[in-house]
């Protein structure tokens, strides 16, 4: 390689997103033949940027994630990260799951959980740092010591959430993390994640079947529709930051996206 | 282990301590009012005196000694067995259709039919104990391995790949930790079936140990000695199991709740 093509590499890194789904086409084995489930799906990840995923049941919301998180292989296009194609898990994405119960480790302390996806790669002091201050980001110092069976729901996703960042990932994919919280959990969870999202610089992909979550937290929101899923739109949201709960919800504007999300979801559905 | 002799009080179940009292009293009652009228059918208190000659002759001991050492070895050769061979089949889907239809063939097989074999082989030794021991005993233990491995919920292993383990810390750091309740439980039940092949092994094969204690003193018509060997049988058996929850719970402290979820 000669110097200047290296010199081209490190600019185009420099200026490329976080994240890249260029016609990502997922299909599955069903019965004799193959079930498409998502379709020619493309869409750009900023670097900070917050992008939910809204859709109904069915759109294959998940498949894509897995897809974007390198569980499940696609059939045709790509995912980049940091403008390299991945085939499996990229380093600097890890996925966090809906159903934190079974994606905890139960024998191991909250302290055990966080360290997890970083034990074997950093050096024990450091291990302890990046532990400590996952759990300060999600503020769980005091339960360091607690197994997941004797924290409620939503501290449950807190420790899933902490294990991740403390892996410090370039993007964060997350399929549905509040649907099993009750409201109020919820709502100081939105916040705590866009938070947590100004103060480390993490893209997120969020994916969610609440149109006023997704609203709320998101800089876009890609609308999935059909079966096999597609893109529809993707909407720029311009909500005021930092957002909050009573105010941001109340803005003539956040009723305008929420109804224009609706719109895009009922258009083909109804 | 520090244990709080307060919490050790507490702990013990004096409703069925009492009814256990109870059953030995009316045992002994029946006995001594010749309400029960068999020959060799001794009281309590003569099986008390006959640990009492036992162990003065300097027998007992050896003896649990000897069933101990053939419940050891016998044991720990079934678990090793069971564990890797239930990983094995619970990892390959190869290893299980090639290997699954030897153990159904197996398994209902008795331990004990193959005394006479051991014999043949190996004669009166603690070998023969082991081809009495060892197949029933891996069975709890292997079939429970190949369940808690095959059960690792598919979410783990989507943990393990999102944080991109290797083949071998996915085994290390997610499957063995995962599947260690039920192997605990199969390590468990192994456990007790040992001590009583091993026991039935010594009356039926090796002459030695507690289970041929027992038949010696039955052929010399001493009950009392006979009974006496049974109770400690029944003993080990308790001791062993509890020592097993201790360690199982001292090493991993979630097993307690584990042990009574799904």
């Amino acid at each position: 390689m000669t110097s200047t093509e290296e010199r081209s590499d490190a600019g185009e890194k420099a200026a490329s997103p976080a994240f890249e789904c260029r016609s990502v086409t997922v299909e599955f084995p069903h019965k004799f033949s193959r079930k498409r489930i998502i379709e020619d799906i493309s869409f750009l990840v900023r670097s900070g940027e917050f992008l939910t995923i809204v859709g109904p049941s069915g759109t294959g919301k998940t498949t894509l994630l897995r897809a974007m998180g390198g569980l499940t292989p696609t059939v045709s296009g790509s995912v980049l990260v940091h403008g390299k194609e991945l085939d499996g898990p990229p380093e600097d994405v890890v996925i966090v799951f809906q159903d934190y119960s079974n994606a905890l480790l139960q024998w191991r302390t909250v302290t055990g959980n966080v360290a997890f996806g970083i034990e074997r790669i950093l050096e024990r002091r450091e291990t302890e740092l990046r532990v400590q201050d996952a759990l300060a980001l999600v503020g769980l110092e005091k339960n360091a010591d607690d197994y997941p069976w004797q924290l409620s729901g939503g501290m449950q996703q807190r420790v899933q959430i902490a294990r991740a960042l403390a892996l410090r990932p370039a993007v964060m994919l997350m399929d549905e993390p509040f649907a099993a919280l009750d409201a109020m959990t919820k709502a100081s969870m939105q916040d705590e994640l866009l938070r947590v999202r100004d103060r480390t610089g993490t893209s997120f992909v969020f994916i969610t079947h609440d149109i006023e979550e997704a609203v709320y937290l998101g800089d876009r929101i890609a609308v999935l529709t059909g079966s096999p899923g597609r893109v529809d739109r993707i909407f720029e949201i311009g909500l005021p930051v930092p957002r909050d709960q009573l105010s941001t919800r109340q803005l003539p504007k956040f009723l305008e996206y929420r109804y224009a999300v609706h719109q895009a979801i009922g258009r083909v559905h109804g | 282990m520090f244990m709080d002799k307060d919490r050790v009080i507490a702990g013990i179940n004096w409703p069925g301590t009492a009814v256990l009292v109870f059953l030995g009293l009316a045992w002994e009652a029946a006995v001594r009012s010749g309400l029960l009228q068999y020959e060799y059918l001794p009281a309590p208190s003569a099986i008390v005196l006959g640990f009492g000659e036992l162990a003065s002759q300097g027998i007992l001991a050896p003896d649990i000694a000897h069933t101990l050492i053939a419940v050891a070895i016998g044991w720990t050769v079934a678990i090793v067995l069971g564990i890797s061979l239930g990983f094995l089949l619970g990892l390959s889907p190869t290893a299980r259709r090639y290997g699954l239809a030897s153990i159904e063939v197996l398994r209902p097989m008795p331990g004990v039919a193959f005394a006479p074999v051991g014999l043949l082989l190996f004669g009166f030794s603690l070998k023969t104990e082991m081809v009495v021991t060892i197949l029933p005993v891996l069975w709890p233990v292997l079939v429970n391995t190949i369940g808690g491995v095959s059960g690792v919920h598919q979410r783990l292993y989507d943990v393990g790949r999102t944080f991109r383990l290797s083949r071998k810390d996915t085994i290390l750091r997610i499957i063995l930790p995962a599947a260690m309740p039920p192997i605990v439980v199969g390590a468990r039940i192994s456990l007790g079936l040992a001590l009583v092949l091993a026991v039935v092994a010594e009356m039926v094969g090796n002459p030695e140990g507690l289970g041929y204690g027992i038949v010696r003193e039955q052929q010399a018509l001493r009950p009392d000695l006979m009974f006496a060997y049974i109770v400690t049988v029944g003993l080990i058996g308790i001791i062993l199991n509890a020592g097993m929850l201790a360690l199982a719970e001292a090493f991993f402290p979630s097993f307690r709740q584990l042990r009574s979820g799904p």
